[in-house]
């Protein structure tokens, strides 16, 4: 009785331990999304510009949005009803839908028009330009856009609002209907710019969240569609898939783990208490990481719980190898040296993650140590106090006798290993196609029907390329707009030659304070400009005196203050600016950010840009951020060598022999070794995901080699070595070889490696690291 | 000829209109600009002089859209159309009739407040259209596209015209 009292006296307090940490970690730890707090720190300046001043890049904030499904007056209400409501919405920086509504122009802005647009630099302000001007406004007065002009036509004669509304408007707009965006299939289109990250789906989940919500309130939304596109999308779309398809996939492997274990151990309460060791390393992981680094990124996270899948082993160890009347604590005392040997080499090795220098690297180290730690302290001191006194011996299984005799009777040549090791290296050697995978986002693609979606709409809307961007450097913000206006006229050749379709500069919106002066200085006098109009409108029917306001706006021009970029910065299209002008972190240099549209030519662009002096240059966002994956994955693979060898002299010296720490390692080299060989032979390239998984398979597969190996008294113990192996083996195939199974690519990758490192551990360490048993020495 | 606010004397144009079956319209005028218009399938260019043609759609243009489908239900003699688009007023005899075309469409009804035709017998020949701003817009056609009419016209002397007192 007393001994069942302290059982369940531990149970809760261990229980209430994991609960007070489970609050602990759910209270503290953040969990980061963003692609950047995973990434190595930045070393070349396209890695720098792209991990600081721009996230992932202008282009990938934007959002392309389509409604269709009803009536073109319905739809062309809902664009105007969604940018009227997303423009207070602070997930987004800006939302445009093709309108342009003249008497929405804030009126003390007005005046300056003559210094925004390009019209005086080629043309005075003199009488027979007003009366070609003034002229054409009678015929507009006549004709069907008279209507939108009346109000604007006494301020502003010569249309110059227009113009600028023109040069302001997307390079390549979509057709105008109803005053907003159409595509050629009868579509409303808007462009929505994300404040956050495209590639980060918590924030863009949010985003698209409130942009759903204000359409879902429009009246007649309940009708139409609302279709979106864009990098933001699809992050929100292949994470929600990705989590779905693990779920699942989940489900239906923890049902057949808990069949296994019922199979093998017939008691559910062993079944419910050998879950707790992993349980306790998870949230000891969790609570190291938000004691330490209080936040940590959503993919280390995922990583570690991975690697953490070493630890379900220790209580599997514990259950088989208690043999029939012994205490649980004098079994696990038993278990302990090996088990303690195997905790130990792993949280040794994965110091040298530590050493890295990349903090998502060094938080998983972190996460794992603790973990791997906190599962086997849990799984030596406290599950045995709490595990039932009542179980069965599994040396007594049937058919395990013959399983065991089988294993026993292989036969174990010698000249196997290396032939396996040379025809491997050979097979690296050898085999055709890329050896790695840079590109992230190819392990979560994107279905091919989203990606046609989205080439329509973004050549519909003109909208930027997601993959290359301009870079302009000067010493100030007006530098910047200096140069951007020197490169105008040769983008356009460019544009005109084809290598691209459009440009969209800074100088666009902004013309640089030299430019702004010059025109002013071209502004006539206002008894100047009296008599220019005069003698245009004198054969023209218009009211004396219409043109008051006219006068007193290109007055009041000639004397306003430039407009710099911050000042500008209060107009509606301040922060379309905002963020194609930003300061260099470490520098006083200035950087101009201008998106390019259908880039056909990035050859010519380049050449383009080899002779400006280093003042422009272009970034390709896909080799920048491939660039950081490849340093990423030189650093893993540097310390995984470091870990390797950390390993092996754990080993050695916990064995106190070389010779038998080489019948451990021996094995768990040669089966990582064809791991890669069989990858590489099918032609998957590898990625980051494969080298952890590799990593998590290497683990497995050290307790393998370490319990085989073991010297063991008798052939009850060998059969529960093999009964808790076998036990290990087939949990693990069934979990990953599920997952091998899967749609996405990135569980592909992880599930297909640790199967197959599994079943190689398995059968190497079969044939090497038991070759020597049953050991008459021990 | 068109009134207008910003205008001191109304406007006047020569030219000829051609309608060219259901949805479509040329415009062309000749004095004292040259100006093509061209309406199709809900999209209309335009271009004056030899200048570059412009186009836009006709959901632009609440005015044309309102004429346009006032003109080609009258001309295609679609009662049924004329009656879903617009609430009528008719009056007179079939020596001088005149109708009054009010729209419909709450977002046509903004810009346009009337289409007031008049004609004699088969044929419409003096189309006004009322816009809500007060601005007029009247149109002369068949018999009267030829009339003399004076070099600043007052709005009387138009509505002589469109009664038929010319051509009596």
């Amino acid at each position: 009785m007393t001994a069942s009292r302290t059982r369940w006296t531990v149970l809760a307090l261990w229980l209430l331990a994991l609960g007070a940490l489970a609050a602990y970690v759910f209270g503290t730890l953040r969990i980061g999304t963003d692609l950047r707090s995973f990434m190595p720190p930045p070393s070349t300046p396209d890695q720098k510009l792209l991990m600081e001043q721009i996230g992932e890049g202008p282009g990938s904030r934007l959002l392309l949005l389509a409604i269709d499904g009803a009536p073109e007056a319905t739809l062309a209400e809902l664009s105007r009803g969604l940018a009227a409501a997303l423009a207070d919405e602070p997930a987004f920086e800006q939302v445009i839908n093709g309108a342009f509504d003249p008497s929405s122009l804030d009126p003390d802005w007005l005046p300056y028009r003559w210094l925004l647009s390009p019209t005086l630099d080629h043309q005075p302000l003199d009488a027979a330009y007003l009366s070609d001007q003034l002229q054409q406004r009678v015929a507009d007065l006549a004709s069907p856009a008279a209507d939108l002009l009346k109000p604007l036509l006494p301020r502003d004669p010569t249309l110059e609002t227009l113009v600028l509304a023109e040069r302001w408007s997307p390079p390549k707009a979509p057709a105008l209907r109803d005053g907003v965006w159409f595509s050629s299939d009868g579509a409303a289109l808007l462009l929505a710019q994300t404040r956050g990250a495209g590639f980060d789906p918590a924030v863009q989940g949010a985003a698209i969240d409130a942009l759903r919500a204000a359409f879902a309130t429009l009246p007649g939304a309940s009708d139409a569609r609302l279709t979106l596109s864009g990098p933001g999308w699809f992050s929100v779309l292949i994470n929600e898939k990705t989590r779905a398809e693990a779920d699942r996939i989940g489900l239906v492997s923890t049902i057949g783990f808990v069949l296994l274990l019922l199979l093998a151990y017939r008691s559910i309460a062993s079944l419910l208490l050998a879950g707790l060791p992993v349980i306790s390393g998870g949230l000891a992981g969790a609570a190291a990481l938000a004691l330490g680094f209080g936040s940590a990124h959503g993919i280390t996270l995922a990583f570690g719980f991975t690697l953490l899948g070493v630890a379900q082993e220790y209580p599997i160890r514990v259950l088989s190898h208690r043999r029939a009347g012994e205490d649980a604590l004098a079994s696990v005392r038993a278990l302990w040296p090996l088990l303690a040997t195997a905790i130990v080499s792993a949280a040794i090795a994965y110091l040298a993650f530590f050493a890295s220098g990349v903090t998502g690297l060094q938080q998983l180290a972190v996460f794992t140590i603790a973990g791997l730690l906190g599962a086997g302290l849990t799984t030596r001191y406290l599950l045995p106090r709490v595990l039932p006194a009542r179980f069965r011996d599994v040396a007594d299984t049937p058919g395990l006798a013959a399983a065991a005799r089988f294993i026993d009777r292989v036969p174990r040549p010698r000249w196997l290993p290396w032939l396996l090791l040379v025809l491997g290296l050979v097979v690296l050697w050898r085999v055709p196609g890329p050896m790695w995978q840079d590109d992230l986002s190819a392990l979560t693609p994107v279905p091919r029907d989203l990606l046609l979606q989205d080439a329509k709409l973004r050549g519909e809307l003109g909208a930027p390329d997601v993959r290359y961007l301009l870079v302009l450097r000067a010493d100030s913000a007006d530098g910047v707009l200096a140069l951007s206006e020197s490169l105008e006229p040769r983008l356009a050749g460019l544009v005109a030659s084809g290598a691209l379709d459009a440009v969209e500069l800074p100088s666009r919106y902004l013309p640089s304070l030299a430019t702004q002066r010059a025109r002013q200085v071209k502004l006539p006098s206002r008894a100047d400009l009296e008599r220019a109009l005069a003698e245009a409108g004198a054969n023209l029917p218009f009211r004396g005196g219409l043109f008051e306001p006219f006068l007193d706006d290109v007055d009041a021009a000639r004397t306003l203050e430039q407009l710099t970029p911050a000042a500008f910065a209060k107009t509606p299209l301040g922060a379309r600016l905002d963020a194609m002008l930003v300061r260099e972190t470490d520098g006083d240099a200035w950087l101009g950010l201008a998106t390019l549209s259908g880039v056909h030519d990035a050859a010519a662009l380049e050449a383009f840009t080899a002779q400006t002096n280093g003042a422009a240059r272009l970034l390709d966002l896909k080799g920048a951020s491939e660039s950081l994956v490849v340093d990423y994955r030189g650093r893993i693979l540097k310390a995984l060598g470091v870990a390797l060898g950390l390993l092996a002299l754990t080993v050695v010296v916990a064995l106190r022999s070389a010779r038998r720490a080489w019948h451990v390692l021996a094995p768990m080299s040669l089966a990582t070794l064809l791991v890669l060989v069989v990858e590489r032979a099918a032609g998957i390239p590898l990625s980051l995901f494969h080298l952890v998984a590799l990593t998590l398979a290497a683990g497995l597969g050290l307790h393998y080699a370490l319990f085989f190996e073991r010297p063991v008294a008798d052939e009850a113990e060998g059969r529960r070595t093999l009964h808790a192996t076998l036990v290990c083996v087939l949990s693990a195939l069934l979990v990953f070889g599920l997952q091998a199974l899967s749609s996405m690519p990135v569980l592909r990758a992880i599930g297909l490696t640790v199967a197959l490192g599994v079943g190689f551990h398995f059968c190497l360490s079969i044939l090497m690291a038991r070759s020597a048993r049953p050991d008459p020495s021990a | 000829m068109r009134w207008s606010s910003l205008l001191e004397r109304p406007l006047v144009l020569r030219g000829e209109l051609e309608y060219l079956g259901p949805g479509k319209l040329g415009k062309r005028v000749d004095a004292p600009y040259r100006e093509q218009l061209n309406v199709a399938d809900g999209q209309a260019k335009v271009q004056r002089g030899e200048g570059a043609v412009r186009s836009f759609s006709l959901g632009q243009a609440p005015e044309l859209e309102g004429f346009l489908r006032g003109f080609a239900a009258l001309l295609s003699g679609d009662a049924a159309a004329l009656e879903r688009d617009f609430t009528l007023d008719a009056s007179g005899d079939d020596a001088a009739w005149r109708l009054v075309l009010k729209p419909r469409d709450r977002r046509l009804a903004l810009r346009i407040r009337a289409i007031e035709v008049e004609g004699a017998d088969g044929a419409a020949r003096c189309f006004r259209t009322r816009q809500a701003d007060g601005d007029l817009a009247v149109l002369l056609v068949e018999s009267l596209a030829e009339a003399k009419i004076p070099n600043r016209p007052s709005a009387p002397q138009i509505d002589a015209l469109c009664r038929g007192d010319a051509a009596k």
